[in-house]
């Protein structure tokens, strides 16, 4: 455990040295949510407007909590397991009597930790500025099961890097672009941080809870606002659970295969 | 032995084909947010479904061809940090020419033609008048004038600091504010978009023309914040030349 | 334990899958990967006694990384024995990885943008190492390798030099009892390239530390390694003592002379081959056997000031080995 806590030490660390980026990293952040919440607030600007069964005062809320589902989730470090991979850094990490698997998500829980206390920080001037109408969950089980289901979230995030950076084993002038094409395009239109997905038409939006991606923001915002409850709360459950089992089966098998393609070529 | 055939696998066509994957399905995407968002409400800040959606392709047009001509300054770190800047600086061909336009991105020939129709398809819906057309045009051209002095901007910046990347990107964030109508802002942010960093007059206001709901008077003011925005750029580009120091090494 | 590594007859094969051109060749060999395969060693055996100090030779590509490689576990052997500290490298076991260390001259594991400092205390946690022995550990490995000053600057801003000492120290830490070093010296100036080594030589008979290097840096195997280990195409060619390597090897030896006169000169040719002939010095090369008759010859027909006889330089005698000189 003290091997893992160090680790988290010299992550947090590195951050600072990065002061620059990190700063800019929440500064995009930032627009981020800004675009979302005026997007909404103009779409729920007429008094009383009622769609896809949110009202003005739900929709800010869902796009407040996504800022701090968001830091929890999508913060990670575990991207930079493609460079790794494809700079042959891994083999300085297999000689080291470490699980590198746990190593990574060590670094991205610190990488959380800071951005959760930059994105409360954010939350609370946004907050104060916009003055959007804000609903706090007081109901035990909910925010249970919602620390549930940022758990299981957090898991698939990390299982979905993991795999995605593995593909420079067999590939990695890809590795890149990978990243880009599933975390930044696919995760942010499929994940909820967008918009609800239940704005879509029932057919699309079954499709998309079937997959994993919904169950990172969507899901855990939903059942923080209580939308989410009862055999619909332990369904999605199940299903992040799920998801959480197979892409961390998935993860095992294709790790496996890839360092045995590494070899540790050369790299 | 090995390192060299790691290298030999290395596939350019591969890795752009997958980032042209990426770049289409984002648009695809947030078209198709739009899209079900404007079937729910009708209407976005007084704009219809057509509308909405043509403020989008114009915000689309506008980053893609930027993208496509400016592509230069996303390698302009590397070039200033290993010294390749002073062969740049050598030659007889203008340096800013250059860097700014000296490669285009590949990616968006394929992506320039359907973005280009799509944009006619729905600017045709939206009926326009001969001049509105003109109007649209023009302006668009006034975008990507303006488009080209943050570029400059970001290279004289990247000259000055080293840093080239966050600044490109968040001038990359700023601009996808102008994937909707900047009217959709609240003060103080509307107001910064329209004259601080002229997203609105960069995207928005072509697009509004084309809407004919644009002034004549409109129309000049978005000219004098472009002209302005030029001369703003190279005037910092010049001033950034005095401060290169050229890399040691 | 009286054998710190064993190798039986390793074979090691890559596969290596062939992508032809373009996106049509990326798509072709992800249908139907066309396979070939690289043979990096070809039925490699020798042993290390616990405290050895042995040298890799061979060109790029002959097997020695390869073979590091396998015996720091981090690749599966094809077929043969490999045994490092009587554990198997390549279950990489704790108890097993806490005891041995690879050195690679061209990759870092140090954090780039912090000081050394930090990734030391990292692989403290990592390596389980006791306060302190850490600390004792630290301090020597500091002291020896002259780096008190630069602890708290961040490794981006240090020599090539300075992060190879400290890329060692957090290698060190440890205490491994087998360090596996990959061209330890490479890019490094001569100055540092000597401390490198000193350092390297202390290390090993102060604490009797099993190490195996490779170099292309002749300097290295001739100062630190008694014993050599010359590696070709995936075969050992050699495996013995360094003097034994040049006097097996090296047919011919080395007669240098300087001469008073520059009369009859051209006669020195009948004693032997003239590699250099720049008045006053003369350098001839004759086959062994014949060394002394050809340097007692040279004394009594020409007007020589000053003579000795020498070895073929080490480089040469390598350099040959690879020509194809050097057979079974």
């Amino acid at each position: 455990m003290k091997k893992y806590w160090g680790i988290f030490r010299i992550s947090f660390q590195q951050e600072f040295a990065y002061r620059l980026n990190f700063v800019l990293w929440r500064v995009r952040n930032v627009f981020q949510i800004l675009l979302t919440y005026f997007l909404w607030s103009t779409v729920f600007a007429g008094p009383g407007t009622q769609i896809f069964g949110y009202d003005r005062a739900k929709i800010l809320t869902y796009v407040f909590a996504i800022m701090i589902v968001r830091a929890l989730v999508f913060s990670a470090r575990a991207m930079d397991v493609s460079r790794d991979i494809a700079q042959g850094d891994l083999s300085n990490y297999l000689l080291k009597p470490l699980s590198y698997l746990k190593y990574w998500f060590t670094r991205d829980v610190s990488s959380k930790v800071l951005n959760l206390i930059f994105a409360g920080a954010e939350f609370i001037i946004l907050f104060l500025i916009l003055r959007p109408p804000f609903f706090f969950q007081g109901d035990t089980v909910a925010l249970l099961a919602f620390t549930a289901s940022i758990i299981l979230a957090i898991m698939i995030y990390f299982f979905i890097l993991f795999l995605i950076s593995s593909i420079p084993f067999w590939a990695p002038e890809i590795g890149w672009g990978s990243h880009f094409l599933v975390t930044v395009v696919i995760i942010e239109a499929f994940s909820g941080a967008l918009f609800p997905i239940n704005i879509l038409p029932q057919g699309l939006q079954s499709f998309i809870m079937a997959t994993p991606f919904p169950y990172l923001i969507y899901f855990p915002v939903q059942v923080y606002l209580g939308n989410i409850q009862g055999s619909a709360l332990m369904g999605g459950l199940m299903v992040a659970l799920a998801w959480t089992g197979v892409l961390w089966f998935s993860l095992k098998f294709i790790w496996q295969k890839g360092l045995k393609v590494y070899q540790a070529i050369g790299r | 032995m090995s390192r060299n055939s790691f290298s030999a696998i290395i596939d350019q066509k591969l890795a752009l084909s997958v980032f042209l994957i990426g770049k289409v399905l984002r648009f695809i995407f947030f078209f198709g947010f739009l899209y079900f968002l404007l079937l729910g409400t009708k209407t976005l800040a007084g704009y219809s479904s057509n509308q909405v959606i043509f403020f989008f392709l114009t915000f689309n047009i506008i980053d893609v061809i930027s993208q496509f001509l400016f592509r230069e300054v996303y390698r302009f770190r590397p070039m200033i940090i290993n010294g390749d800047f002073d062969l740049v600086l050598a030659k007889p061909l203008n340096p800013l020419f250059r860097v700014l336009m000296g490669a285009a991105d590949v990616i968006d020939l394929v992506t320039i033609p359907p973005l280009v129709a799509a944009t006619i398809y729905f600017g045709s819906l939206l009926h326009p008048s001969f001049i509105s057309v003109f109007y649209y045009l023009v302006l668009l051209l006034n975008g990507l004038l303006i488009a080209a002095a943050f570029h400059v901007i970001v290279l004289s910046f990247a000259i000055v600091t080293l840093e080239v990347d966050h600044t490109i990107m968040i001038y990359r964030d700023l601009t996808s504010l102008g994937r909707l109508p900047i009217d959709i802002y609240q003060q103080p942010l509307r107001a910064f978009l329209t004259y601080l960093l002229p997203v609105g007059i960069m995207i928005t206001l072509p697009a509004k023309a084309m809407m004919g709901t644009m002034s004549a008077m409109g129309i000049i003011l978005a000219f004098i914040v472009g002209i302005l925005a030029v001369f703003v750029a190279l005037r910092f580009w010049n001033y950034a030349l005095t401060k290169y120091s050229s890399a040691s090494s | 334990m009286n054998r710190a590594i064993i190798v039986d007859n390793l074979v090691k094969n890559f596969e290596i899958t062939e992508k032809g051109p373009g996106l049509t060749g990326a798509i072709k060999s992800l249908i139907s990967p066309k396979k070939k395969e690289v043979h990096a060693l070809r039925g490699v055996s020798f042993t290390i006694q616990p405290g050895e100090l042995v040298g890799f030779i061979g060109p790029n590509g002959a097997g020695k990384t390869t073979t590091l490689k396998t015996l720091s576990g981090l690749l599966y052997p094809t077929s043969g024995f490999v045994e490092v500290l009587e554990f198997d490298p390549w279950e990489r076991k704790p108890e097993f990885l806490k005891q041995i260390s690879l050195v690679m001259g061209q990759k870092n594991q140090l954090w780039w943008d912090l000081p050394a400092m930090e990734t030391f205390e990292l692989n403290r946690a990592i390596y389980e190492i006791p306060t302190r022995s850490y600390q004792e550990n630290l301090k020597e490995l500091v002291e020896l390798l002259d780096l008190e000053k630069l602890l708290e600057t961040p490794v981006r801003k240090l020599s090539l030099g300075q992060r190879m000492r400290m890329e060692l120290t957090a290698a060190l830490l440890h205490k491994p009892k087998v360090l596996f070093l990959d061209e330890p010296t490479i890019g490094l100036d001569l100055i540092a390239q000597q401390k490198m080594r000193d350092f390297i030589y202390n290390y090993n008979s102060k604490y009797g530390a099993t190490i195996l290097l490779t170099s292309h840096n002749m300097d290295d195997l001739v100062d630190l390694a008694r014993r050599v280990i010359v590696i070709n195409e995936g075969q050992i060619l050699f495996d013995g003592a360094l003097e034994e390597l040049v006097t097996k090897y090296a047919k011919e030896k080395i007669i240098k002379a300087t001469l008073s006169k520059e009369d009859g000169i051209a006669d020195i040719e009948k004693i032997g081959k003239v590699k250099k002939l720049a008045f006053p010095q003369v350098i001839l090369s004759v086959p062994r056997a014949a060394c002394a008759v050809a340097a007692s010859e040279l004394l009594q027909n020409f007007p020589v000031d000053d003579l000795t006889i020498e070895e073929i330089p080490i480089e040469d005698v390598i350099r040959k080995a690879f020509k194809g000189g050097l057979k079974r």
